[in-house]
């Protein structure tokens, strides 16, 4: 009997080792299924929580550009070591992405206007004797530039990826990165933060091409216009002169029929 | 008791709507638009070195008001004119018309009549192909006091698209005496095409020349923006310039100006028996210099012209520094060098400083 039995266990060891690998075999697959589930489980989630960057930086310029065809007033407060030292007040009108044009109304600058068209810029200046071609660098000048006061639709002039969530104040906010897809963009790089409910801009971060942080702004105030929320208030703080920040305040926004001649290079109209 | 509070909340809410709703409103769109300003100006020039027995001091005391009407859709109006008392060696008081036209707008074309100020060149200190624009000076191309003058004209504009024409007739009945101005019909073709700001310009001054010119701008990369104007009239006219502006908003022109030697183009000092003419301009200037702690309400520039065949030139210095939105006072000098015959050298004195306040409203 137990000769029998010694004779047989090698046969049952051998058994039970076969019956080990099957498991382990059938394990791994287990594990391995498990993996790729996890992983792809993983992949689709993140996927589904990072908003669509395109559409969060559209419903922004939303806020800025309310209608496809529209004029607005923009009071620009320039101040000096927190004292007021400038007043500069303009008309703007804007058709689509690619058209606006800016009328200077404060005394020093009346009869200046700016013509943007797609990447190109035109100022006229009443003494200068003609339409002025304006390079992008000369875009920049100014506490609140030409392209801040002209170039608002950041959605056609720059792409955007999404960065991270963070919070502003209270604020649950949305960070995008946008680079200039153009060369009529103002900036090189902004950094912009959307609030998390709405997508309505918050703060912004404005470089140079040398990767120098020039600018930052702050939304400050909106208010409904026709429906729509719209901004009211901004502020732009100068990051190389400390001291300096410029008060856009906006009103009289309203959408508006507005013929394509009123857009063009030639004009000299006084207004 | 309790029914009168909530009474008086109910009427407060209502307001409190009543003003949301107001607040809400899109603002309704005026048939009319005015504009307006007015300048005053008074500019003291003091010549230095003076050759020839004249005043040292000439001032200048000038008030220019400007109005502009527009009547949706169609009507607009506008004038700008100029009262200007000189004292020099008398006082004497001018009243110059600038701009005084009507205008009418008719789905793409407009329509104008009267005394206009147009300008169709590209140049800076030169404007070959400026044939109905007010005279170019380059010594001072930005007419420091605003004294230019419009041309008297009816003209139209078709603007459709990228492409604007215009047709313009202008009368010199009204020029002042001693002009060589002669009556204009002029046409203009201008398109803005990859990026190149490009004008055909033809006509024919009445009793004189036939002419023809092509201008262009273009804007290359960041910082610089080229232009040009080549213009036929008897023989040809060629104007090319820059302009560089760099990261810290320094801005530099550089301009080179060949007009043949006819009447059209030659100053008053220069020799009907002389050759074709060459000039180079250059500027150098920067508005608002931020980036020194207290200068950011002054502009300063510098600017040179100069005729190469006589190597004489006239360089020029500004400096302006505003006060509050309406003020500001300027400093301009001007100092010729050259030989006595040559066109810059010939001003009859070494320099001319002038020194002004401006007020706008």
């Amino acid at each position: 009997m137990s000769n029998l039995m010694f004779r047989n266990l090698p046969r049952s060891i051998d058994n039970r080792a076969a019956e080990q690998r099957r498991i382990n075999r059938i394990l791994r697959g287990f594990l391995f299924v498990f993996a790729i589930a996890f992983l792809v489980t993983y992949a689709l989630v993140c996927r589904a929580e990072t908003p669509d960057a395109e559409a969060l930086l559209k419903r922004s310029d939303l806020y800025r550009n309310g209608w496809p065809s529209y004029v607005l007033h923009v009071k620009i407060t320039n101040y000096e070591s927190g004292k007021s030292d400038e007043e500069k007040l303009y008309e703007v009108s804007s058709k689509g992405t690619e058209k606006s044009y800016v009328e200077f109304l404060s005394p020093r600058e009346k009869g200046q206007h700016v013509l943007m068209l797609g990447d190109d810029m035109w100022i006229y200046l009443p003494d200068a004797s003609r339409p002025v071609r304006i390079t992008p660098l000369e875009r920049l000048s100014g506490d609140a530039s030409n392209g801040d006061v002209s170039r608002t639709n950041y959605a056609a002039d720059y792409t955007p990826v999404y960065l991270r969530t963070e919070k502003v104040g209270s604020e649950e906010c949305h960070v995008l990165e946008l680079t200039a897809k153009r060369k009529g963009s103002t900036y090189q790089r902004i950094h912009y933060w959307l609030r998390v409910s709405d997508a309505r801009p918050v703060r912004a971060e404005y470089f140079l091409t040398s990767g120098k942080h020039i600018k930052s702004a702050t939304f400050d105030e909106y208010f409904p216009v026709g429906g729509r929320m719209q901004l009211r208030r901004m502020t732009l703080y100068d990051e190389i002169r400390h001291n300096s920040h410029s008060v856009l305040e906006y009103s009289g926004i309203a959408p508006r029929e507005l013929p394509d001649k009123l857009f063009y290079q030639g004009r000299t109209d006084r207004f | 008791m309790t029914r009168r509070i909530q009474t008086s909340s109910a009427l407060l809410l209502f307001a409190l709507a009543s003003i949301a709703v107001a607040q809400d409103d899109l603002p309704p769109e005026s048939r009319r638009d005015v504009r307006y300003s007015i300048a005053v100006i008074n500019d003291t020039t003091l010549y230095s070195n003076l050759q020839v027995p004249i005043p040292k001091y000439l001032n200048q005391f000038l008030l220019e008001p400007s109005f502009a009407l527009r009547y949706k859709p169609h009507w607009s109006c506008a004038s700008s004119v100029i009262a200007l008392t000189n004292t020099y060696s008398d006082t004497y008081t001018q009243f110059r018309v600038k701009e005084a036209y009507v205008g009418l707008s008719a789905g793409d074309f407009d329509f104008m009549t009267g005394r206009r100020i147009v300008r169709w060149g590209t140049g800076y200190a030169f404007s070959p192909a400026g044939v109905l624009d007010p005279p170019r000076n380059p010594t001072n191309p930005s007419d420091r006091l605003n004294l230019n003058q419009g041309r008297d004209m009816v003209k139209a504009d078709y603007v459709r698209g990228q492409h604007a024409f215009t047709l313009a007739w202008s009368s010199a009945i009204l020029a002042p005496a001693g002009s060589n101005l002669r009556d204009t019909t002029a046409f203009r073709y201008n398109i803005l095409v990859h990026g190149f700001d490009t004008s055909l310009i033809a006509g024919n001054d009445r009793g004189g020349d036939t002419f023809g010119g092509l201008t262009f701008t273009r804007v290359l990369g960041q910082a610089w923006e080229l232009h040009g104007e080549a213009v036929w009239r008897e023989h040809e006219a060629v104007l090319v310039g820059a302009k560089y502006t760099t990261p810290k908003g320094i801005t530099f022109i550089g301009e080179y100006y060949t007009p043949p030697n006819i009447p059209y183009y030659r100053d008053m000092s220069i020799s009907p028996f002389a050759a074709r003419q060459h000039y180079a301009f250059l500027y150098v200037g920067k508005q608002r210099l931020r980036e020194l702690p207290g200068w950011k309400q002054w502009d300063l520039d510098a600017s040179m012209v100069s005729n190469v065949n006589d190597r004489s030139y006239t360089a020029i210095f500004d400096a302006t520094r505003r006060f509050g939105n309406h003020l500001s006072f300027y400093l301009h000098m001007e100092a010729p060098v050259g030989s006595s015959t040559s066109e810059y050298g010939a001003a009859p004195y070494s320099s001319a400083t002038s020194a002004g306040v401006k007020f706008q409203l």
